[in-house]
């Protein structure tokens, strides 16, 4: 890669993680009822589950990636 | 013998261009041609990942905030790819209306006749923004970019914020410090 010239690249962070972090900041900054509608486009959920020995283990709910270490 | 059949030929030659030369001045003339429908307007396509707002629809002119520097699109306009800053879309219609979207980032690609395509991850009307809001944000996204750690991931979110706060507070006509 050539030599980063943005701060967010600088940073370490890619460009999807900042026009994401860019588009949050403009739905927080919403009305309602545009705002309800739109902090749909930024819920996720996933299911999360440990294989062990061959073995699928128990499915848990993430929601937040910070929980699992990303 | 010989000299009869040459004139004849020759006659039938001349009569052959003179007939040439007075077709081509019937042809339409070649400096203009009928205005096509939607002349001197540029086909938009603006789409967000959830909706589309504009598909294929003629319009006079979009004002295309570039990261490079802001930008008005036409018809005929040179094909050029821009990435979008935090700003404001303003897409100029037929009819001689203004539509102001403010756009967090996202690109335009303008391609050889006249057509725009604009993908944004969001595109929000200014009435559907919250300037007391917007005023809170960016103080408290000053403050945690200057206590964070300088160069860090989370110093350039606070940054993100910073500036995408003030780009808003510009749009709807506040002074940002």
């Amino acid at each position: 890669m050539t030599t980063p010239t943005t701060f967010w690249r600088l940073a370490g962070v890619s460009y999807v993680q900042y026009v994401s972090k860019a588009s949050s900041t403009v739905r927080a900054a919403l009305k309602e009822p545009a705002k309800s509608k739109a902090l749909t486009q930024e819920a996720f959920a996933y299911n999360r589950a440990q294989w062990t020995t061959g073995v699928q283990g128990e499915k848990t709910l993430v929601d937040a990636l910070k929980s699992v270490g990303k | 013998h010989s000299t009869f059949l040459q004139h004849a030929d020759s006659t039938m030659m001349l009569s052959h261009l003179r007939h040439a030369a007075t077709r081509t001045a019937t042809l339409t003339r070649s400096f203009s041609t009928p205005a096509a429908a939607g002349a001197g307007l540029m086909k938009l396509n603006f789409n967000l990942p959830q909706e589309t707002l504009y598909d294929a629809t003629h319009v006079r002119s979009v004002v295309v905030p570039g990261a490079m520097g802001e930008y008005e699109v036409t018809a005929d306009h040179v094909p050029i790819v821009a990435e979008l800053k935090a700003g404001m879309l303003t897409i100029k219609h037929e009819d001689g209306g203004d539509e102001k979207y403010f756009v967090p980032g996202g690109f335009s690609l303008t391609h050889e006749g006249s057509t725009t395509d604009i993908v944004c991850p969001e595109a929000v009307k200014l009435d559907d923004l919250d300037p007391a809001v917007v005023t809170a944000n960016y103080e408290a996204a000053k403050v945690a970019a200057s206590s964070a750690e300088s160069g860090s991931a989370a110093a350039a979110e606070a940054m993100i914020e910073v500036e995408v706060n003030k780009a808003m507070g510009a749009a709807l006509g506040m002074s940002m410090a």
